[in-house]
């Protein structure tokens, strides 16, 4: 038993910090109440801070292989961290709007962000289910934050009972991954030694096809994907982004330490190559084509979120170095551009009260800037250089190519990243081209200092990992060191 | 006579779980599934996990069952609160797809699951209290405080979900 506190340093923080926002909330009064805001940034870039100075490596490994604080776990809380101050800045105008316990919501978004640094740190089943629990329970609650606004309790009530199926759903698979092999650590190898006998590979199946489809629920992919739209859509827009977002990497980071933990790289093919393939293909497709015919531009981001999820999993069957830190850069960018671009939805629904993507027409003679960083924003969810979007792409298929039996994969994702042009392309072409009467009472948008921070992290983001990748990839190759191929 | 025991509960179990889904009423519903509680907690026993097989009859059977009951009982739901019926086409699709999963957990679950080595490994003193306590407060001591943040986390969500609003109070 090694008692490890000082590796988990940055969650310790985050949660301190999270009963001071939630205590603060008492002492100021109610026009004051931004200050949680400002207190709620600096808490997600203090945390960051201590991200980046806390040691990380093989031996950074505490209470029994339950907390490991390697190069991966440290580049997925980085992520959800900006994620979280993103959100957080984003919100600003909604909070003032429609939120009426704002140290609460405040709080929750940092107690689900602490679960979610936990999470990604976890290489042991025990602790990887409470944390991963603490990382959504958070958010039912967020996402049924605005009790007046039937869709938002409708939304918290559909994610809260698919998300108890899929706890239930992983729990079975979890259950018989320790049944067979008297171990919760999930550290290569502990599969290996049942490969002796013959009939075990059942076994094995059925908890990999139990904690795929458990996990699937909680990263939105096809067929587990039908609660996103409703929720995506009822939630309010800050917490959609930061869903769609960091409970999107985290998720992801909670299926890399299973599957490559326990069901080792060596015996892919045989094992999960296939499913995950197929499921990341249903993404692609479905994802795609149904984002075409959404008028809603939340709905659409949803389904472009689930195809993105697709793409990056892409980068995951590769099963590779090379496809590892695929996925790691691509979820760089897809953190920038989409924070970015929902940072503009709730900028757009603040001053026009509507979330219809024929309402953005015009937006460009009203406010030439908001309507290009949002082009850019698209662009890079496209792929188009010189975006962000651009370089993960390539990173991501050029992993799969090289694996060698995943053409396939990659024709299709090729094929659907064109489908995907239209819908993006739709809101650009509103924006730019679609005339509409702008009355004369309209003056030019202002928008508040934090959510111009969160569009301006967002667009420099965006424009530098596309521009001069170098740093960001050489980063993203460290990110693959404590996993074996 | 063990073999009795485990065939009678287990038999009890899986139809008190098909009540379940299959009673109209709510209340009902809720009554077989304490009834399906009790006969699991009967095969914990059988399985020499006591402690488990206490928290089962106590706190799932005794505590969230009854409120369970309780708030059925409070929101008296009707026969059309829940919405129109299913499509006739979509419940045969669902009972197919059901049997279909049933057949398959019991083909791998006998095939594979059942063939591992590491299952008959739990020590004769497994399930007792002291053993849970004590794996609970040293191994597994990180995941149990973080269930402690995780309970922080439902009392908030309870109050803010559950609270009035302020003019609501007013008025």
């Amino acid at each position: 038993m090694n008692l490890r506190f000082d590796i988990m340093i940055p969650e310790l923080f985050l949660f301190g910090w999270a009963i001071v926002v939630l205590t603060a909330d008492l002492f100021f009064i109610k026009e004051k109440k931004n200050a949680l805001l400002y207190m709620s940034q600096f808490g997600f870039l203090a945390a960051a801070a201590l991200v980046i100075f806390t040691p990380t490596g093989p031996n950074e490994v505490g209470f029994g292989y339950m907390f490991y604080n390697d190069t991966f776990a440290s580049f997925f809380k980085i992520v959800i961290l900006l994620a979280g101050f993103m959100a957080v800045s984003s919100s600003f105008e909604a909070v003032q709007k429609s939120i009426e316990h704002k140290g609460e919501f405040f709080g929750l978004v940092i107690m689900s962000a602490v679960g979610m640094m936990f999470l990604v740190s976890s290489t042991e089943l025990v602790s990887l289910y409470v944390a991963l629990e603490l990382s959504t329970i958070p958010l039912f609650i967020l996402t049924a934050f605005q009790k007046r606004y039937l869709k938002s309790s409708e939304a918290g009530l559909k994610y809260l009972i698919l998300g108890a199926l899929s706890s239930a759903l992983l729990l079975y698979g979890m259950s018989f991954m320790y049944g067979m092999t008297g171990t919760t650590v999930l550290l290569a190898g502990s599969i290996t030694m049942l490969l002796n006998s013959a009939n075990v590979h059942y076994g094995l199946v059925l908890s990999l096809v139990l904690v795929v489809a458990g996990l699937g629920f909680k990263l939105a992919l096809v067929p587990f994907h039908m609660w996103a739209p409703d929720v995506y859509e009822g939630a309010p827009t800050p917490i959609t982004s930061y869903l769609s977002v960091a409970s999107k990497a985290a998720g992801l980071a909670a299926l890399t330490r299973i599957v490559y933990g326990f069901y080792t790289v060596g015996t892919a093919a045989e094992y999960w190559g296939i499913l995950i393939a197929i499921l990341a293909a249903l993404a692609m497709i479905i994802g795609n084509f149904a984002a075409l015919l959404q008028s809603n531009i939340k709905r659409m981001l949803a389904y472009s979120s689930i195809a993105q999820a697709g793409y990056i999993l892409v980068g995951f069957v590769a099963a590779s170095q090379l496809g590892l830190s695929g996925i790691s850069i691509y979820i760089f960018a897809y953190l920038f551009a989409n924070m970015g671009a929902f940072a503009i939805v709730v900028a757009v629904d603040h001053k026009l009260n509507s979330d219809r993507i024929e309402d953005y027409a015009g937006m460009a003679r009203r406010s030439p800037l908001i309507a290009v960083c949002m082009t850019i924003f698209l662009l890079s969810l496209a792929g188009i250089p010189p975006t962000a979007g651009f370089i993960a792409k390539y990173k991501v298929f050029m992993a799969a190519i090289e694996n060698g039996t995943l053409f396939w994969l990659v024709m299709i994702a090729v094929a659907t990243t064109v489908v995907s042009i239209f819908y993006y392309a739709r809101v650009i072409k509103e924006m730019f081209i679609t005339e509409r009467e702008v009355e004369s009472s309209e003056s030019k948008w202002i928008l508040s200092s934090p959510i111009t921070i969160a569009i301006l992290v967002g667009l420099i983001g965006t424009l530098i990992i596309g521009i001069y990748p170098e740093p960001f990839l050489e980063l993203a190759s460290t990110v693959t060191q404590s996993f074996v191929y | 006579m063990e073999y009795v025991i485990f065939f009678a509960s287990a038999f009890v179990a899986i139809i008190c779980a098909l009540l379940v889904i299959s009673q109209k009423n709510p209340v009902a519903s809720v009554i077989y599934l304490i009834m399906a509680f009790v006969a699991q907690a009967i095969l914990y026993i059988q399985l020499s996990a006591l402690f488990v097989a206490i928290l089962q009859i106590v706190v799932y059977a005794g505590a969230i069952m009854v409120l369970f009951l309780f708030v059925i009982m409070l929101l008296n739901l009707r026969r059309d609160d829940f919405g129109p019926e299913k499509h006739p086409l979509q419940s045969w699709l669902t009972r197919i797809f059901g049997i279909v999963l049933v057949a398959e957990l019991m083909i791998m679950i006998s095939r594979g699951v059942g063939q591992s080595e590491s299952m008959d490994r739990a020590g004769a003193e497994f399930g007792n209290v002291e053993q849970v306590a004590t794996t609970l407060f040293t191994k597994y001591v990180f995941p149990f405080e973080l269930t402690s943040i995780l309970l922080i986390v439902a009392i908030i969500g309870a109050v803010v979900l559950g609270k009035r609003r302020a003019e609501e109070e007013e008025g």
